[in-house]
């Protein structure tokens, strides 16, 4: 069974040069889905393998909603994944820490960026004006 | 026949619900030497702890932080069947309510909502206006802590922010450049954000996930604004307590039902305030049916749970070749344009509609689509994700929804909370009128994407998970035959039963709320402490 969830993992998001397949998080998934994937699973063909998506489409159309589950729980967990949040860093930038406690810094509003719109007149309606 | 369970010590007002509404009322009726208790479901939260401090945050926005209370079912949650609706359920259950998970977008309803059927014909006018909120507003700006800039040309005036508003950023930047490049307005958002140092709390550091709570305690919510302040001021405030029903003898209620640790107790008061948000508070009124009020209580008109009101909204995206850095700053409170929001016969529809800038999430929202579709799975995954992450930003069209009777909040006949209460059932339909504005808007949206450079816009034409506000429910009118409520939120059949939530709105314009409903609440709190005392 794991390695049946290993494979579908792997096959909704394979890996590459930089990125893991999602295949790193099958422990993960399965404890978050607490059994759900098991009615995905069963109808995966007997000789599935990674990198099938013929059959993995079939399955998402026959399984809507526990399919969706699967997915859900694998993006959640791949991308909270370390070793995933270290392959992000350095492929965007974008820092593998939580938000807090650095955060970023907060720049000034700028002001002339109001400019043109400072220039308008007001335009909301005033009720006791209209019926006056 | 109910049975009667032992009786707490009397006060003057018992509130039920401590959310953005009740807690405002809760502070003011405390102010004005008034007894309170205020009981709340939920528990209370440390947002110095918030998830945002460990490196599983956006899990905690995918679990108990989730806006779905069927999706994060904590333990104090009621269910709510939504089969029967598009739009989806968003609210929080805990001290501070919704404003624990919120944006923190904060405008006001305009002059003109208040006065929709004679501006417009349609809809009902409102027996309160603007002006009657005007100070109300800024009372609640100055409790909240209200970042922005005077001189909207969009809303009438309103004195200087204490807080200069947030920084744009990348991708709202080229929001605002397409706005005037088009010659449509927008502004900088009002914003209950403290972006200096605001009493106790910090300023904000620009993090992103406004919505799991925040650690310096930059982002108002209605706990950190009014709990403390109430306490100090005598209220009693009780969480993991949970209403089951108000008690009314004729047209007198007597206080409420409710159960905290396991054990029923009754609260009596002189008037009881219900703040449950616009779907609790119908559920209530309706699960406190009795022999004297056999439709539910204050309920003689039909109309409690009818003329639910949304804000039924599209989304449009754009993608752009540059880095937006979508993840730094608050996620939805800092650029609006209502160019489109009064009625304007040649769009096709009446009334207007919103536009808001979101701007990109954390790579588990990226992923899950946001209020987007998700990036799809397969061989194609990294590239979709990575053209999307950090290069996105996108515009909400929050639209006017107009009452109409059947859209409604009704009790399901089976569901129940865990202490065997009926749980609500939504029924709802999208009218045609706000289908055609969603549809103006995203024609719209996409021009301003274009305007500002967007290599690709992505639309999704109605976003289910939109179901933040909850209005109309119990609508104030001067009429018992047609509305539930007076000009100051007393029950029509039962006049010490006031309401204060957003159930009240007699139509919902095309903005956020909370700043409307907190302004009505500290009204209708100073007004029955006015009684009160008189009596
Ligand atoms: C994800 C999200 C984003 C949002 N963003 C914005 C925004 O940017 N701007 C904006 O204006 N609004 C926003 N909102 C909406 C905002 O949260 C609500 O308008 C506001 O909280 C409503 O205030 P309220 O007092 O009516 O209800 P709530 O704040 O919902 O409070 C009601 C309280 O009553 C309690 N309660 C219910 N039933 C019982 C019972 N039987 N016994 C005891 N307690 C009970 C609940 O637990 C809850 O705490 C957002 C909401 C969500 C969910």
């Amino acid at each position: 069974m794991t390695d049946r969830l290993a494979a579908l993992l792997a096959t909704l998001i394979p890996g590459d040069a930089d990125w893991p397949s999602g295949a790193i998080v099958a422990p993960v998934v399965a404890a978050d889905l607490a059994g759900v994937e098991a009615a995905v699973l069963a109808v995966l063909p007997a000789d599935f393998a990674a990198g099938d998506e013929a059959a993995v489409h079939e399955c998402e159309v026959a399984l809507p909603a526990p399919f969706e589950r699967v997915v859900t729980a694998l993006y959640i967990a791949y991308y909270t994944d370390p070793q995933v949040r270290r392959v992000l860093e350095a492929r965007t930038g974008y820092e593998a820490r939580p938000p807090q406690p650095l955060g970023y810094e907060l720049p000034p509003f700028d002001d002339a960026l109001l400019d043109r719109q400072r220039l308008r007149a007001p335009f909301w309606r005033d009720p006791d004006k209209e019926s006056a | 026949m109910l049975v009667d369970p032992p009786i707490d010590p009397p006060v003057d007002v018992v509130i039920v619900g401590g959310g953005a509404s009740g807690l405002a009322a809760a502070w003011r009726l405390a102010m004005r030497g008034r007894s309170v208790r205020l009981l709340e479901q939920g528990e209370t939260i440390d947002q110095r702890a918030a998830p945002s401090l460990g490196p599983q945050w956006e899990r905690a926005l995918q679990s108990r932080f989730h806006g779905n209370p069927n999706i994060r079912r904590l333990p104090a949650d009621y269910p709510v069947n939504a089969a029967d609706t598009p739009i989806q359920p968003a609210s929080y259950t805990a001290l501070g309510g919704g404003t624990q998970r919120w944006g923190a977008h904060f405008p006001r309803l305009r002059p003109g909502d208040f006065r929709v059927r004679s501006l417009d014909g349609v809809g009902e006018d409102w027996p309160i206006g603007y002006a009657d909120l005007d100070a109300w507003f800024d009372l609640n700006d100055r409790m909240m802590g209200v970042c922005g800039v005077a001189g909207d040309p969009a809303n009438p005036p309103r004195p200087e922010r204490p807080m200069p508003p947030l920084p744009l950023g990348p991708g709202p930047k080229r929001l605002a450049a397409a706005f005037d490049r088009l010659g449509w307005h927008w502004w900088p958002a009002d914003s209950a954000v403290a972006t200096t140092p605001y009493g106790e709390r910090g300023a904000c550091n620009n993090c992103g996930p406004c919505g799991v709570g925040c650690p310096r305690l930059a982002r108002a919510s209605a706990d950190l604004a009014y709990a403390g302040a109430a306490r100090a001021a005598g209220a009693i405030i009780s969480t993991g307590a949970r209403t089951l029903r108000i008690r009314a003898e004729g047209a007198r209620a007597t206080g409420v039902d409710y159960v905290q640790g396991g054990i029923q107790r009754n609260q009596p008061a002189r008037a009881v305030i219900l703040a449950a948000n616009g779907m609790g508070t119908a559920r209530l009124l309706l699960a406190s049916a009795s022999p004297d009020h056999p439709a539910g209580l204050a309920n003689r008109s039909g109309q409690v749970g009818r003329n639910l009101m949304h804000h039924p909204t599209a989304m449009v995206t754009g993608l752009f070749a540059e880095r937006l850095d979508g993840h730094k700053g608050p996620f939805a409170c800092v650029l609006f344009s209502q160019q489109h929001i009064e009625s304007d016969a040649a769009r096709g529809f009446i009334r207007g509609y919103q536009f808001q800038a979101i701007r990109g999430g954390g790579p588990v929202q990226t992923a899950l689509g946001g209020y987007m579709a998700r990036v799809p799975w397969g061989r194609g995954h990294h590239a979709d994700f990575e053209r999307i992450f950090l290069h996105s930003v996108s515009l909400t069209v929050t639209a006017e929804d107009l009452p109409e009777p059947d859209n409604r909040v009704i009790l399901d006949p089976v569901l129940t909370d865990s202490d065997g209460i009926a749980a609500p059932a939504l029924h709802y339909r999208l009218a045609d009128n706000a289908r055609r504005m969603l549809d103006h808007g995203i024609a719209a949206g996409a021009q301003v994407m274009r305007a500002a450079g967007a290599v690709d816009v992505v639309v999704n034409p109605f976003v289910a998970a939109a179901g933040f506000h909850f209005l109309g429910t119990a609508r104030m009118g001067t009429d018992p035959g047609t509305s539930v409520v007076d000009a100051l939120g007393r029950a029509h059949d039962v006049p010490n039963l006031v309401l204060v939530d957003g159930a009240v709105f007699v139509t919902a314009g095309a903005v956020n709320p909370t700043s409307t409903i907190q302004a009505i609440a500290l009204r209708n709190a100073d007004a029955l402490a006015d009684r009160l005392e008189a009596a």
